[in-house]
């Protein structure tokens, strides 16, 4: 049965996603994901969510998905020997030497490559492998038939994300948004958060969605140019996804209110349930489920544009020096 | 005797034959962005065995590099490039997606490679892992500091290899916007690319190479260089794919200059080389991220220059 991943911003998102029927919950230790730090949990709420996740009978993972320093590996082991003790179900992870340091310390402890890591090809998923992951998300501009083929590739089990954000660039091998701000700020824990840059654990400014405008030396081309960026939910390739046998369906999603990720959640959980429960001779009519996503969706996109502007008018900020 | 290497990528054999390589020591051959980039040397394996046949007349060291985000489709393509690279005598293979590093790593056990830029070299224990598969050296992630970089290459005993001058690396993508235009210009697919391209809004410029975008200024370390070389370093790289051959020839020259001065102790930059420098940024300069700061700004001497305004003086 192929798991349902969902997101958790907070504890109040662990306990609403789990009611919801997701069978696996995943949150950030503060300072150590993609994501802002208000949406990250401290180790004393990361201990409260596997208890909420474990209670629930789901699976709680922690995305300690950045690249960070090499000087703050030390304290990335020190915090993963904490949430193993804790009985954390797994870890996704970024970094190439962290996942193997962490490989080496916590044999048992089940590692997944995340959409950090941009595996887009076979012998991507091999390395993985080699270096003791055992499951990894596929990026988001994989087709259907590329997912095929990853599952030829064996072992190693595959997660696609049903909603989340098609950048127009690879995730992972971007840095637009530090070129323009970057600010180097350290939290009460002594992590530095990287403002702005998302593969050191900062938000995202989200530059890209500037509207742009293109030139050739002084002459203007074009005077409205968007960068594709689309937030996407699956609806069309679930069922096809379920019967490729992908392990786990992700939604990503820990910056939205509390409300509208349950109802992702549990929209996402009765499709699947209904998905697999017909008989295999009847067809699936997917219409009905699309009325209901359009309400969804249309929710999550006004939330989204103003998350956006929110981002682009922070990124205009001057940068606090900081002091030494 | 030698005791640094200036090096450069190349995207084709015009590209070769166009730039005077009189400063520079070793190539890049090869575009990691686009397979339809015109006449690729990864997509024209006889220009490529040519390529590397010329550059080694002109006793340099020819270095084939690889794409940046290839999917399956692609790695037949890979396969072969290395290949032609292995046979033909490259001195390097760059990687920077670590599934074709494990292909060079299972099929090619000899080739040294170079990690590139996008291969996210960001950690000490990162680079060790990519030593074990055959690394000899690497290109830190541009979003590391000085700092970082210096550690990582003392701790795992590798070698970086440092962008000096050029247009740094933002970002890479599966799509090519500029197709969705170039009907209402002159200039197409596969050469409207290279049109000197940026994308800009307000005080914000990224140079735009369609499945790529680089920083609109251009990094210059022209007056860190002492540092550098004091750090250790040896192996500077002007990043200059999407550039002219003037570019690429006049801004090694400075940059071979003054890496022989610092060499000596020298870290002064005469005026001049500050004129040609100029002459060559639509924008401004910047330092990257190597000052542990945000990546557009400038530290040093030069500040002013940091904030050009929009010249297109090319």
């Amino acid at each position: 049965m192929v798991e349902l991943l969902a997101p958790a911003g907070n504890l109040e998102m662990a306990k609403a996603v789990v009611e919801s029927g997701a069978n696996a919950v995943y949150v950030g230790a503060r300072g150590w994901s993609r994501r802002r730090d208000a949406y990250e949990l401290s180790d004393g709420q990361l201990h409260d969510a596997i208890g909420i996740a474990h209670a629930g009978g789901a699976k709680l993972r922690v995305a300690i998905n950045t690249n960070m320093q090499s000087s703050e590996l030390p304290a990335l082991l020190e915090k993963m020997e904490k949430f193993v003790a804790w009985g954390v179900d797994g870890a996704i992870m970024t970094d190439v030497g962290a996942i193997a340091e962490v490989h080496r310390h916590f044999p048992h402890l089940v590692i997944h490559a995340s959409i950090g890591a941009n595996i887009l090809n076979n012998e991507d998923v091999k390395f993985y492998r080699d270096i003791g992951v055992s499951q990894v998300v596929a990026d988001t501009k994989l087709t259907l038939r590329e997912l095929a083929a990853r599952r030829i590739s064996g072992e190693v089990g595959i997660e696609v994300l049903i909603h989340a954000n098609k950048c127009y660039t690879y995730l992972g091998k971007c840095w637009m948004s530090p070129y323009h701000r970057l600010e180097r700020r350290t939290d009460d824990f002594g992590k530095d958060l990287f403002r702005g840059s998302p593969n050191r654990g900062g938000l995202d400014y989200r530059v890209c969605l500037e509207q742009w405008e293109l030139y050739t030396g002084q002459e203007l081309l074009e005077s409205r140019i968007a960068l594709k960026n689309d937030a996407f939910f699956y609806l069309d390739d679930i069922p096809p996804l379920i019967d490729l046998g992908v392990h786990c369906l992700k939604i990503q999603g820990r910056e939205y209110p509390v409300p509208l990720v349950a109802l992702i959640v549990r929209f996402y959980r009765e499709l699947i349930d209904a998905y697999v429960s017909k008989p295999p001779e009847r067809a699936f009519d997917l219409a009905p489920w699309r009325e209901r996503l359009e309400v969804i969706q249309a929710e999550r996109d006004a939330r989204r544009r103003d998350t956006t502007l929110v981002l682009l008018n922070e990124a205009r900020r001057p940068v606090p020096r900081r002091s030494a | 005797m030698q005791t640094f290497e200036l090096n450069t990528t190349i995207s084709n054999l015009r590209g070769l034959r166009e730039t005077d390589l009189s400063a520079y020591d070793a190539v890049y051959m090869g575009n990691i962005y686009c397979r339809t980039f015109e006449n690729n040397f990864l997509e024209r394996l006889d220009d490529l065995r040519q390529g590397i046949a010329e550059v080694k007349d002109r006793g340099l060291r020819t270095y084939v590099t690889s794409y940046a985000a290839p999917r399956n489709e692609v790695l037949p393509k890979v396969e072969r490039v290395l290949e032609v690279a292995a046979s033909a005598g490259a001195d390097a293979i760059e990687v920077h997606n670590l599934g074709v590093l494990r292909m060079v790593h299972e099929q090619f056990p000899s080739m040294p490679v170079h990690v590139g830029g996008f291969a996210n070299v960001y950690t000490d224990a990162g680079a060790s892992v990519l030593k074990e598969y055959g690394a000899v050296r690497f290109t830190p992630n541009y979003e590391i500091s000085l700092d970082e970089v210096k550690a990582i290459a003392d701790s795992v005993s590798l070698p970086a290899e440092l962008l000096v001058h050029g247009k740094m690396p933002l970002g890479i993508s599966d799509y090519c916007f500029l197709l969705e235009y170039e009907h209402k210009w002159a200039d197409k697919c596969p050469t409207v690319c290279q049109k000197n391209l940026f994308l800009r809004q307000g005080d914000w410029a990224m140079k735009s190479v369609g499945k790529g975008v680089l920083s609109g200024k251009d990094v210059c370390m022209l007056e860190h260089l002492s540092a550098l070389v004091a750090a250790g370093h040896r192996m500077f790289r002007i990043e200059a794919a999407y550039e002219t051959a003037a570019y690429r020839g006049s801004i090694a020259k400075i940059y071979r200059a003054a890496l022989e001065s610092a060499a000596v102790g020298d870290g002064t930059v005469d005026e001049l080389s500050w004129h040609t420098v100029r002459q060559h940024t639509a924008v401004g300069l910047c330092n990257g991220f190597y000052f542990g700061r945000t990546g557009g700004e400038y530290v040093g001497s030069q500040g002013e220059m940091a904030e050009v305004s929009w010249v297109g003086t090319r």
